[in-house]
């Protein structure tokens, strides 16, 4: 019998990019990247579990902005070509490197690794990898739980509150429901931003938890009994988790963390600008940018420009090693904390980026394998659980108001609020208060006002994404976050004033569902307040 | 690259809804940090127009007369505002009714707590001389978990202050383990000690004050997703790149033959294009190369046999 528990939770997340203007278009790379190097792999692990029957307990979030991308059948056809041009190219460099074996074998790894993506993106999925989590989550091993519509960050929805944040949750919610035909267990909060009060949004759709950064358990009020190793229940009944830092820090932290390791593959060093420009040219940006093709052949190697060639058997050994120094340190933390607990058993909450695995850490999603195999059967200090199957376990449970916290830089919302990005604000807070006027004098919309507004209500959503203030202020792709923002922004705008002058043009209003279909049953009257 | 990046930010602030992006006084800002390296190179999307209606910018108002205010964090908010004209005349043709003269226009900040604001009772407020043109200020309240109410008003010579616009009431987040204890729960003081800093993974035997600096000092290290997140940022930053030279050999083998004639190089078949030419293309290490390109006619009669030699020394 486990002493105590781990609770791996990885958050899936990309902003909603889809541009069926353009045939190539750089940004909709994300998720093409994101398939093949992190959804794929994972659910290749997924498969291999299953296959040899081991029982584990690993949660997920999917964004509803993920979710829609992977079951549009526009990127799902972009994909496939994107796929077929990577296998193509993997071909050419096995026959360019066949005088260099070690790089010859990266060339053939690659082209596996490409040859098996399509195979279960097309045969295993029917294109549509969403299935695949549905799969897992009813063998009873995944836990499957939402996020917010587009990840909008909630503590700086200032103006209408109440209805702001209603809109991001029941409309996710809602998204859950209508695609795994149940209720989400939990939801992860936008970088697990939160605001007191905001349980209330999350009770009213029956949500069951939340996650939130280690500080707002710590500073939350009554003192919490058990630190961030039990979770707690809010007033209104929703539970409440807190990150755990010293799990986090091995796999986060670029310093001290298992990616940095130089036996590890070098992200930086990609043929899509290590090689001849002609000769990668069909291969990167349709203007001829070069970008990341995903081939790499580097290891990190060490603090050098220099790096050797990546040997795959030499990282696998590391990671194996790095999953067991992972479960001894979570078995050391357990065995530490069991007296502090009174009784009962800590829980260990290891939240993620998903995207961290296998596209950044390219071993992750292989760690992660080693991982949950070594908890099955190396030990029997902890076992794995998810924040929905902890709180099945105990009575009662210390009532708490959480912190407001976030798990950004700094623990608050400065990266989302600074002098790169504040200026959008202002007008994210009059569309939403413009968004529940219009909400409010139509409140039984028909026909032409009712699809403008519910298309307003998309716009909305869509320019809450706090991936747009994010991006602007790393600076990369800013121009491109802009112009959504601005782009959406406009949207609405124009809608809001057709639904004034009482006029919505019907021309116009298609072209926009047509653009941003996001949310097909999407409901304004989330809005009226 | 740098280059680029620059002549990509100076287009920036040529757009015309930069325009709305504040103007502050430097020591007001909080210090921004360093912009995460670059890893994508920048690229500018064509314009859509498909979908435009009529050209938009953002407005510079909306006809409000408002302050709004943001929390950023336990010590630091946000403010944005709109003053209409006529509301700002109306105020100032008070002043002079008054026999008073504007002095200068402040934002005034309010600790509320636990108070039901009424303009005068507030525990404690302080002001700030706004410049000119600023719609927006970020304000060092400096205490947690205290809840703020901001003005912008006129204080005039005399010294009094007229109201423009009141914000909304926020609180900051409190920062540091709570007093209150739960009658349920309860533990001797420093077994709470013993958990919180377990949670930090901090170790053991910090009081108080210790673990508090040690909360503060993990946030503000980056672990945390603001540096991590997919899509937009960076894993860690790239090794700094003095100066560099990379020079790599490619060889390119090509030919041509009859279209249906079968060829092989070093042994493997080769794919004709439809006008019998062939090429491929190699990664050419250090040492000696043979190329043997071997061609037999449809018929299997004729066969002709090429070897290249190529040697590659690198010093």
């Amino acid at each position: 019998m486990a002493k105590g528990y781990l609770a791996i939770v990885l958050h899936a997340h990309l902003p909603f990019v889809r541009h069926p203007e353009f045939t190539d278009f750089l940004e909709e790379d994300w998720l093409f990247e994101a398939i093949t190097e992190t959804y794929i792999p994972l659910i290749k692990m997924l498969q291999g579990l299953e296959r040899d029957k081991i029982e584990y307990k690993l949660t997920i979030s999917l964004s509803p902005t993920l979710m829609t991308m992977l079951m549009d059948g526009h990127l799902q056809s972009k994909y496939i070509r994107h796929l077929e041009k990577l296998i193509e190219l993997s071909e050419k460099e096995i026959d360019r490197t066949k005088w260099e074996h070690q790089f010859n074998a990266l060339a053939h790894m690659y082209h596996t690794m490409f040859v098996d993506a399509r195979r279960i993106f097309v045969e295993e999925y029917g294109r549509n990898l969403v299935n695949a989590f549905k799969h897992f989550q009813e063998t009873g091993n995944l836990e499957v739980i939402t996020c917010c519509a587009t990840h909008g960050y909630l503590p700086l929805m200032e103006t209408e509150r109440t209805a702001s944040v209603r809109g991001q949750v029941k409309t996710a919610t809602d998204m859950y429901q209508k695609v795994f035909g149940r209720k989400t267990p939990g939801i992860w909060l936008p970088e697990c931003g939160y605001v007191p009060g905001d349980e209330a949004a999350l009770k009213r759709e029956g949500v069951k938890y939340f996650l939130v950064d280690s500080h707002g358990i710590l500073f939350g009020t009554p003192r919490p009994r058990f630190g961030v190793f039990s979770g707690y229940l809010t007033k209104s009944g929703v539970a409440v988790y807190g990150r755990d830092i010293e799990s986090s820090k091995s796999v986060w932290s670029a310093v001290e963390g298992y990616p940095g390791d130089y036996n590890y593959r070098e992200f930086y060093r990609d043929i899509g600008f290590d090689l001849d420009y002609n000769y990668i040219r069909p291969y990167i940006n349709a203007d001829g940018v070069r970008i990341n093709t995903g081939v790499k052949y580097y290891k990190i190697t060490g603090i050098t420009n220099h790096k050797e060639p990546y040997n795959p058997d030499q990282a696998r050994d590391t990671a194996a090693s790095h999953a067991a120094n992972f479960m001894f340190n979570r078995e050391k933390q357990v065995e530490h904390l069991i007296g502090s607990m009174g009784g009962r058993k800590p829980i260990i909450i290891a939240p993620y980026d998903a995207e961290l695995y296998g596209h950044w850490w390219y071993e992750g999603p292989m760690w992660l394998d080693f991982l949950i195999r070594k908890i099955r059967y190396d030990q029997d200090t902890i076992a794995l659980t998810t924040p929905g199957e902890y709180m099945k376990m105990y009575k009662s449970y210390q009532v708490l108001q959480p912190a407001f916290s976030s798990w950004g830089y700094k623990g608050y919302s400065e990266f989302w609020l600074e002098g790169s990005n504040d200026w959008i604000y202002r007008h994210l807070h009059k569309m939403v208060e413009r968004m529940v006027e219009a909400a409010n004098t139509n409140r039984h919309a028909k026909g032409l006002v009712l699809r403008a507004l519910n298309q307003m209500a998309r716009e909305l959503l869509l320019a809450q994404s706090s991936d747009w203030a994010f991006i602007i202020k790393t600076g990369s792709h800013s121009s491109y976050a802009i112009k959504r923002f601005r782009g959406h922004a406009e949207n609405f705008t124009s809608l809001y004033d057709d639904i004034k002058s009482g006029s919505p043009d019907e021309e116009y209003l298609k072209r926009l569902e047509g653009k941003n279909n996001i949310f097909p049953d999407v409901d304004y009257t989330v809005y009226c307040t | 690259m740098a280059k680029r990046r620059e002549k990509k930010s100076k287009v920036l602030k040529t757009k015309k809804d930069r325009a709305v992006v504040a103007v502050r006084s430097e020591q007001e800002v909080a210090p921004m940090p360093k912009q995460a390296e670059e890893t994508v190179k920048p690229f500018d999307i064509k314009e859509q127009n498909v979908m435009d209606k009529k050209e938009f910018r953002f407005p510079h108002g909306y006809g409000d007369n408002r302050i709004i205010i943001l929390i950023r964090d336990p010590w630091w908010i946000f403010s944005y505002w709109e003053v209409r004209r006529d509301k700002e005349e109306e105020i100032l043709r008070k002043i002079e009714s008054a026999g008073d003269q504007k002095q200068k226009s402040v934002l005034r900040v309010y600790d509320v707590t636990d108070v039901h604001f009424n303009g005068r009772n507030a525990h404690t407020y302080f002001d700030i001389d706004l410049a000119g043109l600023a719609n927006s200020w970020y304000i060092n309240v400096g205490k947690p978990d205290r809840a703020w109410i901001v003005d912008i008003g006129i204080v005039t010579k005399k010294g009094d202050f007229y109201l423009l616009a009141r914000s909304n009431v926020v609180k900051t987040p409190r920062f540091g383990m709570s007093d209150q204890l739960d009658a349920e729960w309860m533990m001797p003081e420093e077994e709470y000690w013993k958990m919180f800093s377990l949670s930090g993974g901090f170790g053991l035997g910090k009081g108080s004050v210790e673990v508090r600096e040690m909360v503060k000092r993990q946030l503000e290290e980056q672990i945390s997703s603001g540096a991590l997140s997919s899509g937009a940022s960076v894993f860690k930053a790239r090794a700094e790149r003095k100066f560099w030279l990379v020079v790599n050999c490619e060889l390119i083998v090509y030919g041509a033959t009859e279209p249906d004639a079968k060829v092989s190089m070093q042994g493997k078949p080769m794919q004709l294009r439809p006008d019998g030419t062939f090429s491929m293309r190699f990664a050419l290490p250090d040492g000696m190369q043979a190329i043997p390109v071997e061609a037999t006619s449809n018929d299997g009669i004729d066969t002709r046999r090429i070897t290249p030699i190529v040697t590659r020394k690198t010093e």
